[in-house]
């Protein structure tokens, strides 16, 4: 037990020469890691001897006394803080007989009557001690304080985690703590070469979080800030990190909406402030004080160390013009004391397509598409002729090469191909007769597995000089689309360098270069090509490859989206960010930092389309090669300068006070230009083209200018406030309204921190803080750079030569839109810290919307961009962090859970004469009062989002039943057997547009997520999930194959199986199935918008850490292997191929889709 | 706080200078005579966007000549079945009817607010400019009236948005018209000369003599205008006829691609390869063609893609019918399809037809406004309503039209009556698919009597004008619905 460690015990003689005694001294401040400067002590009614003892701790100076002298002495009472050494040696010798004098980094006393000097030596011991941090599995942990409590005298741990601190005899406690861990005390009574376990610190109420131009502990924290669990962030590849807030982050809706690689998930905060376009209210994104304009686009997920989000206006007031839809604050990995590290990490993957809408078969399609034609022929006799056509179903295809498709007649001439794979059935309307056709399943050759892997190589370390960290990363993403891929490499360093005592200096260099392969056209090949008919020619008789169907928008997938037919062409984004600043601590608490960076995006695109059958077989071959190229050059610099000052007064009240400058440029050059009429395929680039037809340039700016300053301020942690504003100034402002002033103010009140907390929670086992914030923030997003000016374009040409067009209306009185936010929350740690809880509530009012106003259509312009009415946007934001098991538990489960709810209420539109001064809407009759109002559009006192349509009834089973109705908006089409009852709402007899109801919102009322994670000794299981309410989603393909309204292309299978095909199909689902849904039989409705509602099982990850001895038998600091799953299902009864995005199921395009991936994945990460 | 803010401002206001480069910005307009002639230029473009589709739909969508083919009819059949209502007024496609007729208004108001004050070197060239702005505006109000009735009237450029002031109601038919008059008289008065423009695609003094022509034969048979109106009229064509006009021997030499500004044209709509949008004859062509005879696909020649040169419209067996065999214009208007079973399928028109670029087909022919044989059948009708012989301007038309097979088809002036009946079947035949036929169907009073979708509906003369239609009412809540269709 007895193993204290006694290190020379040095004997200090009074008598002793002084040059001796200055070497000693000398020793022993260098053995006392820090000598401080100021002395803080408040003691009631100690021994003199105490008081001393902690002096001289604080000091560093050693004492010379006899402890005679000390018998004389009476109990001292003292209060000093940040005193020097003579005021707090005044005070604390004040009622007592002794004087002293420093003397050579001494202090030595005397009696008051004595001249003497001591002549009782005394006898100062000190000890060393040593010993090892390490984490729950083992692992060292560098860079943490080790502290011997109550003095400055500490140290860190080296990279082996290994620490030795020199302590006064007597020391009894050591303090360790690091920042991510549960800080500890540690009794060192008789103690050396001990190891302490830290454990990490999964409570989010004492988690440091990032806030403008600073950070803040959460327990400090009076603004409703989220920060992502980095958890989330390992083991899984993410080839655009925004996908990794996904049902993460309380508030901020992510939505998934396309499975090509790399693409950004649309992310909106509080529902946005917009209601023109509020899928466009994208965060502010800051990546280490750099400002991304593009969003997450392009960032290597294993460079971040940090993602918050800062949701409330107290909290992105100091973002001024820009903060109102939230921002988005990611740091990068750095360099860290006294940790060296190499470390690579790989993951592969397979993915597929996550859920594919199925079509029907070749048969099914001939059989209800023949039918069709005569069901339809009633409407339009010219329908007739595409069953003797060339058609999908038609007889008129032939074996030669002018025609699209297999279907025909089965002759002599053509019996063979029965014998080679052809299938054949009776004529659906005239069964004497026999069709032959051969049935190919074009959609299965869109997708295929995609095959991806990411690799990441860094290099760290760290001196109390210098640090610095570099990142290597290479990624190369398949996507489940033939063809589409994600290639990116990027580069990451900075480092920082002391050059002076009390200046440091920073650099960063952050470079990304991706290019990535998309579809053509996302309608064409995930909807129309998809459901091209089974009947369509794959190959020719000759064995050449086929284009198939009518032409590039319904065709042959492997004639136009591979191969040599294919368009070519290529997109990429190269991305440079250099970041350079200074820390400067001019005098204790006093710092400045001045900075500056540079972004510069380089974005091009080339496409080629080669000669091609594009309109189809029968047509000519297009030899038009047209060829496109777009280069786009964004340069963005910024300057900041952060003054801070940081004091504590009269020890209890804590002062933070920032002041700072900030300003931004961005330019943007662009240029694109096509051509056309190569002599051939051979050159791809604009070089070969005869004839230019399009060639554009623009050049254009945007400069913001803004001071903004902050004040922190908390008693005794107890009481907390913080205001902050900026004022800001942008280019693209009107004349009158350049300038904006976005104040920000929070308080909050740490109650458990209160005396009287003790009876309620004698055991100091929970934790609960209450706070409320209001603020200002300012939005410019969407305006032109300069619009107030209005403009007229020049685009487009009038007899070959250029015009000028009035295109925008000026609007000198346009400024930036203004958000009022009040936000309430409380922050709860329970049972000892292992539940904890954080909730809000907020209140947005924004004022002066940047809205697109409908003007009249006499004006001869459809809309004006200005500020008119108001928006509401009140919210509930709920995040649970659970550790479901004990601190001693082996294994380990960690729950977390987080809901957002937004309700958006539309207060003020811009007066135009009309009732709640409404635009947009659809005009119903409402069968309530017997009159007719204006459904969803824009409605002062409604909501945004709401989706319209008919109410289907069921299927008329007979001619007699459909005979009474009539539909206006087919010209009246007369209606029969088989087609579908809509409700005549106002029972007029007729189905027209006014018998619309609503029947959905585009937009999520509830988002979230239940995250699982469970360690296990060396393994880790990770369960993420995510679900989304509310939403309705017209599920456009379906709607469009269904009614047939593309064309000759497959309804889905579901309707093949449970169509209407005659009377006494009492159980069918769909109506009637006819070209172009003549009689009106789909339509948008209750059927064809769906409720979206979803849980998705978004990721699963399995991890294994290979045991510190074994891998330390291998030379490396670590290993760990893990297996993840990604997108791996959805719990919805939406019928389309994602239930993700709400409004219409287009993914941006006119009704093409990429599927979202399921991914398996498997990763391996090794640091030496 | 206050000192931030002001140490801010001050330094920040030259911060955020930025100069527009690429922008020509609403102050720095409309100084020098190019900016002239490039605002000149974008009033045709507008115009060329309601010429492309709207002026045609609005001028002959609802007549007898077309019906439906064998694609999918994206609610064009509302025209021709005459099954507008207020709530369907449209199309699918087709919701800016007036947005897009007022754009050129408000190109026009710019000119004639800012031209006056700028210097030019030549008199002419301003009072040109001034003169076509004039003309512009008077034939968008003309077709407006014509469709709808009275419409609001808008004769400043919108240059600043103020809720209060925006919306206007409709004026009077009487209103509009005095409007058009007013702008073709001083219009008139400042072309400096007769003569066209290279490519006749801008107005001029001859194509403004001929709206003038237009709009007051159409005053004066359906606003009482009688004899004056007439005369003013006929002066009018006169006038015209002695710029340098005249038929092309071969009708479908007009509408040629590359036959482009030919003497026939007075004035066109200007649309040609790369340059906007392809107009609506592409509804009245055909894609996807097959099972018919080699033949048959060499006169289809290349076919549409996708929505551009699908068979949605046809020009009507009614109307077909009524070209003889040996009248050239037959197969310069339409062309009738049949399977390899002879079996008809549809037609598809070879006016309009375009050109063919690397394989595709465009539909770039230009749309006439304007063109000789239109200004000898107004002719023709105004010398009619005079009591005066129409033999000379209908033998000239039908000269060209039959050639050798003239003597077959010589004019011989009749009753009043039976000439009009003459002239408008004239006008049929020779203006087919030019968005001319509804107004003329008005103006001789025979709509209910030729279109068979109206047959039976005389009692009802209000539906003769267009709907105004929720999809416009929307956006202007001073403008109220006509009476036939509230």
């Amino acid at each position: 037990m007895h193993t204290a460690y006694f290190h020379m015990p040095r004997k200090i003689l009074l008598v002793m020469k002084i040059t001796t005694f200055i070497l000693l001294i000398s020793v022993m401040a260098v053995s006392a890691s820090s000598l401080a400067q100021k002395i803080t002590l408040n003691e009631k009614k100690v021994s003199l001897e105490q008081v001393l003892k902690k002096i001289r701790l604080q000091s560093g100076y050693d004492f010379i006394y006899s402890d005679e002298m000390l018998s004389k002495t009476v109990p001292v009472s003292v209060l000093v803080k940040d005193a020097s050494l003579e005021e707090a040696l005044k005070a604390s010798l004040k009622d007592q007989p002794l004087s002293f004098e420093i003397e050579d980094g001494a202090v030595v006393l005397r009696n008051k009557n004595d001249n003497l000097s001591v002549s009782v030596r005394k006898e100062i011991v000190w000890m060393d001690i040593t010993g090892k941090v390490v984490d729950d599995k083992g692992q060292p942990l560098p860079g943490v304080t080790v502290r011997v409590k109550g003095t400055t005298i500490g140290a860190t741990t080296d990279t082996e985690g290994q620490f030795k601190v020199t302590a006064p005899d007597g020391s009894t406690t050591l303090l360790v703590s690091f920042v991510g861990f549960i800080s500890q005390e540690v009794n060192i009574t008789g103690k050396s070469g001990i190891t302490v376990v830290l454990v990490e610190d999964m409570a989010k109420l004492t988690e440091v979080v990032v806030v403008g131009y600073g950070s803040q502990s959460r327990e400090k924290l009076s603004t409703s800030i989220t920060k992502l669990d980095n958890r989330v962030l390992t083991d899984v590849p993410y080839t655009n990190i925004g996908t990794a807030l996904e049902g993460n982050v309380a508030g901020l809706q992510v939505q998934t909406l396309s499975g090509q690689p790399g693409a950004a998930p649309r992310i909106i905060l509080r529902g946005g402030t917009s209601i023109n376009n509020p899928l466009g209210s994208s965060p502010l994104y800051i990546m280490d004080g750099i400002i991304r304009p593009n969003g997450l686009a392009d960032i290597n997920a294993n460079d971040i160390e940090s993602v918050q989000v800062l949701k409330d206006a107290a909290s992105t007031a100091i973002y001024g013009a820009r903060g109102s839809n939230g921002v988005v604050i990611l740091t990068t990995k750095r360099g860290r004391l006294n940790k060296t590290a190499i470390s690579y990490s790989f993951n592969g993957s397979a993915a597929n397509a996550q859920r594919i809408v199925k079509y029907a078969g070749a048969r099914d399609y001939i059989e209800l598409q023949r039918q069709g034609y005569v069901w339809g022929s009633v409407y339009n006799p010219a329908l007739l002729g595409n069953l003797t056509g060339a058609t999908a179903t038609g007889t008129g295809n032939t074996l030669a090469k002018n025609t699209g498709f297999t279907t025909q007649y089965l002759t002599p001439a053509n019996q063979y191909k029965l014998d080679e794979g052809w299938s054949s059935m009776p004529d659906p309307i005239d069964p004497t007769k026999t069709l032959i056709y051969k049935e190919t399943v074009f959609q299965d050759l869109i997708y295929r597995t995609g095959y991806s892997n990411d690799h990441y190589l860094s290099a760290t370390g760290g001196t109390d000089k210098a640090t610095f960290y570099s990142g290597l990363g290479y990624t190369s993403a398949q996507g489940t689309a033939e063809a589409t891929a994600y290639k990116r490499l990027s580069f990451n360093l900075n480092g920082s360098y002391k050059i002076r005592d009390n200046v440091n200096a920073y650099g960063q260099l952050l470079y990304s270069n991706r290019t990535q392969n998309t579809v053509p056209n996302l309608a064409n090949v995930f909807y129309r090509s998809a459901s091209l008919p089974g009947t369509a020619k794959y190959t020719y008789e000759d064995g050449t490859i086929a284009p198939g169907g009518q032409n590039n928008s319904i065709g042959n997938p492997d004639y136009f989206y591979k191969g040599q037919y294919a368009p070519q062409g290529d997109n990429g984004v190269e991305d440079v960010a250099i970041n350079l600043g200074f820390k400067w601590d001019i005098i204790k608490g006093l710092s400045f930092e001045p900075s500056a960076s540079l972004l510069r995006e380089g974005a091009y695109l080339y496409t080629f389309q080669p000669a091609a059958f594009l309109n189809g077989p029968a047509a000519a071959l297009i030899t038009s090669r047209t060829a496109t190229q777009t280069d786009n050059v964004t340069r963005q610099e910024q300057v900041d300068a952060v003054l801070t000052y940081l004091h504590t007064f009269a020890e209890k009240h804590n002062v933070e006070a920032k002041a700072g400058y900030s300003h931004y440029f961005r330019n943007q050059r662009n240029f694109n230009a096509t051509g056309q009429n190569a002599a051939t395929d051979l050159i791809p680039t604009l070089n070969g083209s005869a004839t230019p037809t399009v060639v554009n340039g623009t050049n254009n700016s945007l400069a913001l200018d803004g001071g903004f300053f902050r004040f922190n301020y908390d008693y005794d942690s107890r009481y907390l406030l913080t205001v902050n504003a900026r004022y800001d100034g942008a280019s693209n402002l009107g004349e009158a309204h350049k300038f904006g002033f976005f104040p920000g103010v929070s308080a909050g009140w740490n109650i458990d921190k209160e005396k009287f907390w003790n009876s309620i929670d004698p055991k100091a086992r929970m934790q609960f803080k209450l706070r409320a914030s209001y603020g200002v923030n300012g939005n410019i997003s969407g305006i032109g750079d300069f619009q107030p000016d209005g403009s007229f374009v020049t685009s487009d040409l009038y007899g070959g030569q250029a015009p000028i067009r009035a295109s925008v209306i000026p609007n000198s009185n346009l400024k930036w839109e203004q958000s009022k936010t009040f936000d309430i929350g409380a922050d709860i740690g329970l049972f000892d810290r292992r539940v904890s809880l954080i909730v809000d509530y907020f209140n947005r009012r924004t004022d002066d919307l940047l809205t697109t106003v409908t003007l009249p259509q006499s004006t001869g312009f459809s809309s004006i961009f200005t500020n008119l009415g108001s928006l509401q946007t009140r919210g509930v934001e709920l995040e649970v962090n659970v550790n479901m098991l004990s601190r001693q538990s082996k294994l380990k489960w960690t729950l977390s859970a987080n809901a957002g709810y937004t309700k958006r209420t539309i207060l003020k539109l811009p007066s135009n004469g009309i009732d709640k001064n409404r635009q947009g809407g659809t005009y119903a009759y409402d069968p309530g009062t017997g009159g007719f109002v204006w459904l969803g559009g824009l409605q002062e006192g409604g909501t945004i989002g709401v989706l319209t349509g008919y109410k289907y009834m069921g299927i008329y089973q007979t001619d007699a039943e459909a005979a009474v109705i009539k539909d206006a908006t087919a010209s009246n089409r007369k209606k029969f057997a088989g087609d579908a009852i809509w409700a005549d709402l106002d029972g007029n007899g007729t189905i027209e547009n006014t018998d619309q109801v609503i029947v959905g919102n585009q937009f999520p009322a509830w988002t979230g997520g239940f995250n699982n994670f469970f360690t296990y000794k060396q393994f880790s299981l990770n369960i993420r999930t995510d679900f989304t309410t509310g939403a309705s989603l017209l599920n456009y393909p379906a709607y469009i194959a269904n009614g047939q309204l593309q064309g000759d292309a497959l309804p889905t299978a579901d309707l093949a199986a449970n169509v209407w095909k005659k009377p006494g199909d009492v159980n069918a689902k769909y109506p009637r199935y006819m070209y172009q849904s003549l009689t009106g039989n789909y339509r948008t409705s209750n059927v064809s918008i769906e409720n979206a509602d979803f849980l998705c099982l978004r990721t699963v990850s399995l991890g294994y850490t290979l045991p510190q001895e074994w891998a330390h038998k291998m030379k490396m600091q670590g290993a760990r292997v893990t297996v993840s799953g990604n997108n791996l299902h959805y719990f919805t009864n939406y019928t389309g191929s994602s239930p993700e995005g709400g409004g219409i199921d287009t993914g941006g395009d006119a009704g093409g889709r990429y599927p979202v991936s399921r991914t398996y994945s498997l990763g391996l990460n090794v640091t030496f | 706080m206050l000192i931030l803010s002001l140490a801010a401002s001050s330094s920040c206001k030259k911060n955020i200078e930025t100069t527009p480069i690429s922008v020509i910005t609403s102050s720095s307009f409309f100084k020098t005579p190019d900016d002239v002639a490039g605002a000149l230029r974008g009033m045709y473009v507008d115009f060329r966007t309601t010429a492309a589709n709207d002026m045609f739909w609005l001028g002959e969508g609802r007549s007898e000549v077309l019906t439906g083919a064998v694609a999918g009819a994206q609610g064009f059949d509302k025209f021709w079945n005459n099954t507008l209502s207020a709530s369907a007024p449209n199309a699918d496609n087709q919701v800016n009817f007036w947005k897009n007729l007022y754009a050129p208004i408000n190109s026009a108001n710019l000119m004639l607010k800012y031209v006056p004050d700028i210097t030019f070197p030549s008199a002419d060239t301003k009072n040109s400019a001034l003169a076509q702005a004039y003309t512009m505006r008077a034939f968008c109000y003309f077709v407006l009236v014509r469709a709808w009735g009275g419409v609001p009237i808008r004769t400043e450029p919108l240059e600043a948005y103020d809720a209060s002031t925006i919306n206007k109601p409709r004026s009077s038919v009487a209103e509009v018209f005095a409007l058009i008059k007013s702008d073709l008289t001083k219009a008139l008065s400042l072309y400096p000369n007769i003569t066209y423009e290279a490519g006749r695609n801008t107005w001029s003094k001859a194509s403004a003599d001929a709206l003038k022509a237009d709009v007051y034969l159409w005053t004066a048979k359906m606003l009482n205008g009688g004899q004056a109106d007439l005369t003013t009229a006929l002066a009018a064509v006169n006038e015209a006829q002695t710029s340098d006009v005249g038929l092309l021997p071969v009708y479908s030499d007009i509408f040629s691609y590359t036959n482009k500004g030919n003497k026939e044209d007075l004035m066109v709509v200007r649309f040609q390869l790369n340059e906007g949008l392809q107009n609506y004859w592409q509804t009245m062509y055909i894609s996807n063609l097959t099972n018919v005879s080699a033949a048959t696909l060499a006169v289809v020649g290349a076919q549409g893609v996708g929505n551009t040169g699908v068979n949605t419209a046809q020009v009507s067996k009614l109307v077909r019918d009524q070209f003889t065999t040996d009248d050239q214009r037959r197969n310069g208007t339409f062309f009738e399809i049949y399977d390899n079973a002879n079996k008809y399928i549809t037609s598809i028109v070879t006016k309009g037809s375009g050109m063919v670029n690397a394989g595709t087909r465009n539909f770039f022919t230009d749309v006439v406004i304007y063109r000789y044989a239109d200004l000898l059948l107004m002719k023709a009708e105004i010398k009619n309503a005079l009591s005066q012989d129409p033999t000379t301007e209908m033998n000239l038309v039908r000269q060209r039209a039959y050639g050798t097979n003239f003597a077959a088809h010589i004019f011989v002036s009749g009753s009043p009556a039976a000439n009009d009946d003459a002239i408008l079947k004239e006008r049929l035949l020779e203006l087919c698919t030019e968005g001319k036929r509804w107004w003329d169907l008005i103006r001789f009073g025979q709509a209910f009597n030729l279109v068979p979708s109206l047959a039976g509906k005389s009692g009802t003369p209000g539906l003769l004008l267009w709907p105004i239609g929720l999809t416009i009412r929307a956006t202007e809540p001073l403008v109220t619905e006509n009476d036939a269709w509230k």
